[in-house]
């Protein structure tokens, strides 16, 4: 038998886990300043992301999905997209969303219960978080369907998990992709867990990057816990795609250090030195450590960052908090451009009906 | 011989076009074998023979065009093959509505079969939505209370309902049964009005049950505010063409004549139970006198058919019997018209009150001097004050108006 | 002026608009040189090119996936699904997003965006080609769902589904494609959404319908006239949300009530217009209201599908018995 085709999939890394690079970095790495702004937004995503977790226990914040270990993708994908490319997210990237000018505070609106939070201060156009798992493929498709068809050099960026690449819409997704050559930038975030049920059996691919193939274009696999991986890829990606070279995937592995969300305990399920392993390769403190190296980060910095964003996150939970429940006539007012004659009466009805006494507040 | 006529090639397309036989007359062909090629507005197909037999006749030429259903190709068939091929007939499904005989999948659907004809569909198609174009509604009334009323064969139509909206209630069914039996004919008795609730009076003043004419003009009220929906237009007359020596009571009814001609419906009656009206051809008015002892109602017969001396007679007649309470029962009864002349004690307009069944009340106010504009200047005139009152249940404003206007012009009328 | 079919008033519906609007695109499976299973879109591609009117994937959630994304980023897509049997893998992108993109994100995005159907029984077509589950569509918060019964209609509605700032689900019913035509101006004339049409006026009887059982039911008021009795034939037109002040404006006048359609009984759009009639004009019945549909059971392949069918003697005998005394 002739083989008819033959494909491979590569993996890169720049940064390893002590912290030491394993190759020269690409060029935008060459200034320490851009480093030092993606540690920052990493920063500031983890201790927002801390302080998440906090309010929910603590009954200030209803289910929450933390981000905690996939920051390197987040914030890479998010310093390597245009304004005017289109990020279709899962739920957990307020890394690239907060790079991308969404206030924390709107993502704690969204988990606090508010629509208002999807109604959020970044891109206009970027899509709002998306829980149908994969679904968001899709509408990354369409966004670049959109852009291809009216010959605007704007890109779409979807993200999705490890499980959603299971789902039927992220196969269609990478079928219309590859069909249409779209120019669309597929991220599955690999942290090696969907809830409780681990990559093995997600799946007997050896990786995820080579479902790609099944669209007839290029998938590949970086180092997630590596930012400047992470955003190489992404710009080379997107820089493809903006030629109208068409989608690509990129595979971050990377590892989901807390629980699924605020509602899960992985500690059901996931063996704890596994955890424990996965922490020491973790994504901020390979960047720290390689700043460090350089010359360009100290304990002092570090302590300066930490106030700052701390400071930061404070003033986000405390707008947060200081706004007042939407109106109850909102619920009607946004199904329809126009309230339809039906609802109309339903409105009027809930007016009249008043609050009802919930003890969620 | 079995004839087979070109199927509905699924397209809904009302004919084809024969680009190519594929047999001539007199050849043998198997079932299935294609038989022609034939082309649509969309594509070209072949049709496959439908029976194994000889060609006995192709009713069409290679271009030309034929349409659905018609026959295409006469086969001739063995004695056997026949009953075979009807049998196979037979056991095919007719497709819904209309057959086909069964062909190879088509070009207008994937699947199935489509219904096409070339009917032309007209229609109307309104909307009406924002229009509140409210019909003339239905009695409203609960499905209980429909029920009960079918079980007692009651006509809700004969009822009003007393409930929100007019709701008809149960109390009304049982009420409007009870009333029925007692006297579907004695519709004067006021027996439908609801019981007034009594009233917890203060002490002191002298109490006073009412008797005679007032005790029925408390009932003829009440009844009127129950059943009539009243609605009163506003004039005046202007005499000041008058002639001397006009007998103005006389003209006033002669006036009332005049409108009567104008706009029969005002003269007769109205049951509002069976929504059925009477309009009167005689005219008999009724006049509201005022009397120590209340309100006497006697009434001139026939006032069409009188002239004003007549009418004179018969007013004196009227106002010496009136005076000297001998009025008899009869003569103040079944009027088909009234007329109050409150004007002589005071008042220039009121809204006067029909009593049911009767459907319209004159009222004249007293006569004035009034300040009338006229081409050049300002002048004074005499002017009669009017006041109409009809049941806007059966009559209508335009009638009412017509009957005022009549009335009127009659009215200004020198003599 | 021509005479078309209802199929040929939803091709020049888009034709129209694909003209006039640069933001309309047309797309779905075999919708490109084959002109679409029906030929709804027949012509489109060679008139208005592959970048406008083009064919997918064979992959229905990713017809309404794209759709999504395509109108929240300010195109007009109008997607065919190839039946309605085949839409229910794109529910999710349906019922999860197109239907709640503009309340989730407060207005910011929407989807002005169309779902063509063809929808319905009775062309003798194979398993899973027949259903009606427009109910489905109603039952989603944010959701249009629209269903023309002549071609004056498709092309009006058509317009004014693809016009309209929020999803459409547009079903077309298949069996009458092609059963009548009809005088359509090519005006882009535009026929308004959420609104009954009357198509005859009456007095004794209100009968609401929708699609292709809109000619059984008039059919049904045809022969209820030789016999004395006045039914006023309603098409709901827009399935959801309905408009109920045409309904119950009539059904106060009638006083008797039968809504006729093809889908199952049970949940069915009669029974919700059924309730709402009960809700507010029970006192105007003189009857129990009537429902002619069809069975809940699954739908009969083809030898049987004119019996599950509501046929017109099954709509008369609905009206006899609102008659009954």
């Amino acid at each position: 038998m002739k083989t008819v085709a033959k494909f491979e999939i590569g993996f890169e890394q720049f940064i390893d886990e002590s912290g030491k690079a394993v190759q020269k970095l690409p060029k935008f790495a060459d200034k320490p300043a851009e480093l030092i702004k993606m540690y920052r937004m990493m920063t500031l995503t983890r201790l927002f992301d801390t302080r998440a977790i906090a309010l929910q226990r603590t009954g200030k914040l209803g289910t929450y999905a933390s981000s905690l270990g996939h920051e390197a993708i987040h914030v890479g994908i998010g310093a390597a997209m245009k304004e005017e490319d289109v990020l279709a997210p899962m739920y957990r990237e307020y890394g690239a969303q907060f790079w991308r000018g969404v206030k924390p505070s709107e993502v704690l609106l969204y988990w606090g219960g508010d629509e208002r939070g999807s109604d959020f201060s970044g891109p206009a156009h970027d899509f709002a978080w998306c829980v149908p798992i994969a679904t968001q493929c899709l509408h990354g498709a369409g966004a670049a369907m959109a852009f291809k068809l009216r010959k605007e050099k704007r890109c779409a960026v979807a993200v999705v998990g490890d499980g959603g690449t299971s789902e039927g819409d992220f196969y269609e997704a990478i079928n219309a992709a590859g069909a249409f050559q779209l120019p669309i930038v597929f991220v599955v975030s690999n942290n090696q867990w969907a809830i409780s049920v681990p990559l093995a059996q997600q799946t007997a691919c050896e990786t995820l990057a080579q479902k790609a193939l099944a669209g007839g274009f290029e998938g590949t696999q970086v180092d997630g816990n590596d930012i400047v991986a992470v955003r190489n890829a992404m710009e080379n990606a997107l820089a493809k795609a903006r030629k109208g070279g068409g989608p690509t995937l990129i595979e971050a592995l990377t590892y989901r250090l807390s629980d699924h969300t605020t509602a899960d305990d992985a500690t059901r399920y996931r063996p704890n030195d596994e955890v424990e392993a996965a922490e020491k390769k973790e994504p901020l403190l390979r960047l720290r450590q390689y700043l460090t190296a350089l010359g360009e980060w100290d304990d002092d910095k570090e302590k300066a960052l930490i106030d700052e964003c701390k400071q930061q996150v404070a003033d986000a939970v405390k707008e947060y908090e200081n706004t007042p429940k939407p109106s109850l006539e909102s619920m009607f007012d946004y199904m329809y451009a126009e309230l339809p004659e039906a609802l109309e009466e339903q409105r009027a009805a809930a007016l009249a009906a008043g609050e009802t006494e919930s003890a969620h507040g | 011989m079995k004839t087979f006529n070109l199927p509905d090639l699924g397209e809904g397309l009302p004919e084809a076009e024969i680009v190519k036989w594929h047999v001539k007359e007199g050849d043998t062909i198997e079932a299935d074998a294609p038989l022609a090629s034939v082309e649509t507005a969309k594509a070209v197909v072949d049709v496959p023979s439908p029976y194994s037999g000889k060609i006995a006749k192709l009713y069409a030429g290679e271009g030309d065009i034929v349409e659905t259903h018609k026959p295409l190709v006469d086969f001739d068939l063995g004695d056997g093959e026949a009953a075979a091929a009807d049998q196979n007939e037979t056991a095919k499904e007719a497709p819904p509505e209309k057959a086909s005989d069964a062909v190879r999948e088509d070009s207008g659907t994937v699947v199935g079969q489509m219904m096409s004809s070339d009917e032309v569909l007209e229609e109307t198609a309104v909307v009406r939505k924002k229009k509140h174009q409210k019909a003339a509604a239905r009695p409203k009334a609960a499905p209980a209370v429909r029920a009960l009323a079918k079980k007692q064969g009651v006509n809700l139509n004969q009822i009003e309902g007393t409930g929100k909206n007019g709701l008809i209630t149960a109390d009304d069914v049982q009420r409007h049964m009870q009333s029925g039996q007692a006297a579907p004919a004695a519709a004067g008795t006021g027996a439908r009005a609801a019981a007034p609730q009594p009233h917890k009076l203060p002490a002191g003043g002298i109490k006073e049950q009412l008797r005679g004419p007032r005790r029925a003009m408390a009932q003829s009220m009440s009844r009127s505010r129950d059943e009539v929906m009243p609605c009163t237009l506003f004039d005046d007359a202007d005499i000041n063409d008058w002639l001397p020596g006009q007998d103005i009571t006389a003209r006033v009814i002669r006036g009332i004549v005049a409108g009567c001609h104008a706009e029969p419906g005002l003269n007769g009656f109205f049951d509002g139970a069976s929504l059925t009206r009477q309009i009167m051809t005689r005219i008999d008015v009724a006049m509201a006198v005022d009397t120590p002892d209340g309100l006497i109602v006697p009434v001139l017969r026939d006032v069409g058919n009188k002239d004003g001396a007549a009418l004179r007679f018969a007013l004196n007649q009227l106002k010496e019997a009136t005076r000297n309470r001998t009025v008899a029962p009869e003569d103040m009864r079944d009027y088909t018209i009234m007329l109050s002349n409150f004007g002589m004690l005071a008042g220039r307009y009121a809204t006067p009150v029909i009593v049911p069944p009767a459907v319209a009340i004159i009222g004249t106010g007293g006569i004035q001097h009034d300040v009338v504009p006229v081409m050049g200047g300002i002048e004074v005139h005499k002017r009669i004050p009017l006041s109409l009152t009809f049941d806007h249940r059966c009559i209508t404003g335009g009638e009412a108006c017509r009957f005022f206007g009549a009335m009127i012009k009659d009215l200004r009328r020198a003599q | 002026m021509a005479k078309i079919t209802l199929i040929e008033a939803v091709t020049m519906a888009m034709a129209y608009e694909l003209e006039h609007d640069d933001s309309v695109v047309v797309f779905g499976e075999d919708v490109g040189p084959n002109g679409g299973v029906f030929r709804a879109t027949a012509g489109l591609q060679e008139r208005f090119g592959k970048e406008r009117v083009f064919d997918t994937p064979l992959a229905e959630s990713m017809i309404a996936g794209l759709a999504v994304g395509m109108s929240a980023q300010g195109m007009k897509p109008i997607g065919e699904i190839q039946f309605s049997g085949f839409a229910y893998p794109a529910f999710d992108q349906l019922i999860s997003h197109a239907a709640r993109m503009r309340h989730r994100t407060r207005g910011r995005l929407h989807c002005p965006m169309v779902i063509r159907a063809p929808s319905g029984g009775g062309i003798h077509a194979p398993e899973h080609h027949s259903e009606s589950m427009e109910a489905i569509y109603a039952h989603t918060p944010g959701l249009r769902c629209v269903m023309p019964s002549s071609p004056a209609r498709a092309y009006g509605l058509l317009l004014a589904s693809i016009r309209d700032p929020d999803p459409v689900v547009f079903l077309e019913p298949k069996r009458i494609y092609r059963l009548v035509k009809q005088e359509v101006p090519d005006n882009g004339d535009a026929l308004p959404l959420d609104t009954c049409f009357v198509l005859r006026e009456g007095e004794d009887v209100t009968m609401v319908t929708w699609g292709a059982m809109v000619h059984e039911t008039l059919k049904a008021a045809e022969a209820m006239a030789k016999e004395g009795v006045s039914c006023e034939v309603i098409d709901l037109a827009t399935i959801s949300p309905i408009d109920y002040e045409t309904i119950l404006e009539s059904v106060e006048k009638t006083g008797r009530l039968v809504v006729v359609h093809e889908a199952p009984r049970n949940v069915g759009v009669g029974a919700e217009i059924a309730a709402e009639v009960a809700e507010k004009a029970i006192y105007s019945l003189l009857a129990p209201i009537q429902r002619v549909t069809g069975y809940d059971t699954v739908m009969p392949l083809f030898r049987r599908e004119m019996d599950y069918l509501p046929s017109t003697a099954r709509v008369v005998a609905a009206v006899k018995k609102t008659l009954e005394d």
